[in-house]
């Protein structure tokens, strides 16, 4: 019995050793795992914590020293180091590269560690980056606590991580410690996973950023006014299509010198962009010449919320219409007076002589002075009602007597009223009114005789002797070409082009001539009242150039079509179209 | 007899001016435009030059170019006959050579002998 109770306290005493053992056993294991987790848990943390800082402090900065800048500055919650260093490589405009070395000193060291450390971290970025850069390339910043002489500590152990910015390497991050064998695999993993966390935020950011911007660049891009922008480091940061046709750029890629070169002679650019920058306003330039057109160049600094200088936006305006105008009727003004002048004063020449004896005492010259009295008064009278009647097709006040008329006897006396002149000039004047042309039409006679006065003497005009001039008239029916109508006709008009045709129909009568014809360039400017006087005075032909607008308003007021077809060399025809309705 | 160019692209004005002169015991010769009164100095060698600026074809300033660049002719003394309000172009017609001007419309035909008779070369 006793032999049992003790065989059975000795296997019980075992048996409570075993699971004791086994139990002890387990609880270590337990712990061990327990104390990893907590270790894991508090790197979790730390990561988000890390990350949580890196989003409230940067916000939608995408600058990347400040995100590594923040994550060196709370690397002492997960580490312990000696020092935290940072090389970064950014693109400067000029083409080269800024290479920036950090070093925050968390412990002193001496100036062999820091040393040793740019030493160490620039083999790796040379590496990663593929690059042969030098200690001299570096511009050094060096933070934290003082250096210490006397220190006689080497770097014991140390760390890089890459810093990535989308799919390229831009710098590297080094911890580095006194102690030898100070870190291990999952310190260095961890400050990986932050510093990829990290630069995916940045990328994504970029990306939306990217977006955001290439939809303003299409907006930018697509407006007509010449827009550039110029960000605080004085770099050309965006340039529209519009803004590199003004400034005669053909290629992708424009840099700001560039531009201040295409600018050189004609606008100060850079100090423009001072002066608007200094004063915070908005600069207007004068008029600038560019490449024949006048630019109105607008120079405004733009600024964040926070009143931070972002850079400034150049507008350039084309106004070279607006000079044209102005210059035409500042020209229109000047021949004006001109030719209300020279009449005058050739009247009052002429006059002053007619009291001479000389001239009294001479019936011959008497009478040809009093002519010349007479044309140079008409001249003037005809200059007047020119521009009294542009002044009331413009001010709308230019009135119609429209009555049923016959085409025919109009045309016939305005013939017999040209014939002299253009017998004058060796030419032949005939007509040519189609049979189908109704016996009356309803329009001002008189003011259509005008226009059928100011065709026939611009033809008499630039017609050289022998050549032919011919009245015609016909009908053109709603939607038939008048290129084929006019061949139709038996016509021959230089320079007709297809393709016209009309929504009515209409009685068309043209003055076709064998004349010199009229240069293309010069055709579009015939019924522009500012251009056509000046040319007047130019050319030294009689005739104040005025007639065409005249005529112009006269048919249009009608609800007819002016126009004209010419070939250098080969005649001229105008031609105005009055609707009729067949049916009616 | 002393001569006189007149070059004058308004057929009237040109008359009075040469009719004036001829009663007043000149040769006169005229021109309605530039090139035609660069043959008349060529031809003629006229004492003095009235000038029109505003000329079909060259210009008066072109005209004026050209006499004083040649050698021959640059000592001919040339009148400007100018329109009021052409101030700039009289300006640029005295830096081109020409001894003084005349605003046409402001003197009588005998106030433009009296100034005329002025510039013309003692002989």
């Amino acid at each position: 019995m006793s032999f049992n109770l003790v065989n059975l306290l000795l296997l019980l005493g075992i048996f409570t050793a075993v699971v004791v053992t086994v139990f002890l056993f387990e609880f270590r294991k337990v712990q061990v795992n327990l104390l990893k987790r907590e270790k894991e848990m508090n790197q979790r943390m730390y990561q988000l914590s890390i990350l949580r800082e890196l989003g409230e402090r940067i916000g939608y900065s995408l600058k990347i020293d400040q995100i590594v800048e923040i994550i060196a500055g709370s690397l002492r919650r997960l580490l312990d180091y000696s020092t935290v260093s940072y090389i970064l490589v950014t693109p400067k405009p000029d083409g080269t590269r800024k290479i920036e070395y950090n070093i925050n000193l968390e412990k002193p060291v001496n100036k062999k560690f820091i040393d040793d450390n740019k030493k160490v971290m620039l083999k790796s970025l040379n590496i990663l980056l593929g690059k042969d850069f030098q200690v001299d390339d570096l511009e050094e910043t060096i933070s934290g606590t003082i250096t210490d002489p006397t220190s006689i500590e080497s770097v014991g152990s140390f760390f890089n991580v890459p810093i990535v910015i989308g799919d390229s390497p831009v710098g590297l991050l080094n911890i580095s410690s006194n102690q030898k064998n100070r870190y291990k695999k999952e310190e260095v993993e961890i400050l990986y996973t932050i510093m990829n966390q990290a630069s995916d935020a940045v990328t994504k950011l970029q990306h939306v950023l990217n977006v955001e911007k290439g939809k303003l660049n299409s907006m930018v891009a697509s407006m007509a006014d010449g827009v550039l922008m110029i960000d605080n480091q004085k770099q050309l940061s965006v340039i529209n299509t519009a803004a590199k046709l003004m400034l005669g750029f053909s290629g992708e890629n424009v840099t700001i010198f560039e531009v201040l070169d295409a600018l050189a002679t004609t606008f100060d650019l850079r100090n423009k962009l001072q002066d608007s920058m200094r004063e915070d306003r908005l600069v207007i330039s004068p008029a600038v010449t560019l490449n024949n057109h006048f630019f109105q160049i607008l120079i405004s600094p733009v600024k964040d919320k926070d009143k931070n200088f972002l850079g400034s936006v150049v507008l350039f305006h084309d106004i070279t219409k607006e000079k044209e105008v102005e210059k035409m009727r500042e020209d229109f003004t000047n021949m004006m007076v001109h030719e209300l002048r020279s009449p005058l004063t050739g009247i009052k020449g002429i006059a002053s002589l007619l009291e001479s004896d000389r001239v009294k005492q001479d019936e011959k010259k008497f009478s040809e002075f009093v002519n010349l009295i007479v044309t140079n008064t008409k001249d003037m009278l005809g200059l007047v009602n020119d521009l009294l009647d542009v002044a009331k097709l413009e001010s709308g006040k230019f009135q119609l007597i429209k009555k049923a008329t016959p085409i025919r006897s109009v045309i016939d006396t305005r013939i017999g009223s040209f014939k002299a002149l253009a017998d004058e000039g060796s030419l032949e004047l005939v007509s040519h009114v189609d049979e189908k042309v109704p016996e009356n039409l309803e329009f001002d006679e008189h003011k259509i005789s005008q226009v059928l006065n100011n065709f026939l003497s611009n033809s008499i005009k630039f017609t050289n002797a022998g050549g032919k001039i011919t009245i015609c008239a016909f009908l053109l029916p709603r939607g038939i070409d008048l290129a084929r109508t006019v061949v139709e006709q038996k016509l021959v008009w230089p320079g007709i082009k297809q393709g016209i045709s009309f929504q009515d129909n209409y009685l068309v009568v043209a003055v076709t001539d064998t004349g010199e014809g009229i240069p293309a360039d010069k055709i579009d400017k015939l019924f522009n009242k500012f251009v056509q006087l000046e040319n007047t005075a130019k050319s030294g032909k009689k005739g104040t150039g005025l007639g065409l607008v005249v005529s112009k308003g006269v048919v249009e007021a009608h609800n007819g079509v002016i126009g004209v077809f010419s070939e250098a060399g080969e005649g001229t025809t105008f031609y105005f179209t009055l609707p009729i309705n067949i049916n009616k | 007899m002393r001569s006189i160019l007149i070059i004058e692209d308004d057929p009237t004005i040109q008359k009075a001016l040469s009719e004036v002169m001829l009663s007043e015991g000149y040769k006169v010769y005229t021109s309605f435009e530039a090139d035609g009164g660069l043959e008349k100095v060529a031809n003629n060698k006229p004492d003095l030059i009235l000038l029109d600026l505003i000329l079909p074809g060259k210009s008066g300033f072109e005209f004026l170019k050209e006499i004083k660049n040649s050698p021959s002719t640059s000592s001919i003394p040339v009148v400007i006959l100018s329109n009021l309000g052409d101030e700039d172009e009289v300006r640029q017609g005295l830096k081109l050579g020409a001894v003084d001007f005349l605003v046409k419309a402001d003197y009588d035909l005998n106030e433009v002998v009296k100034i005329i008779k002025k510039y013309f070369p003692k002989k």
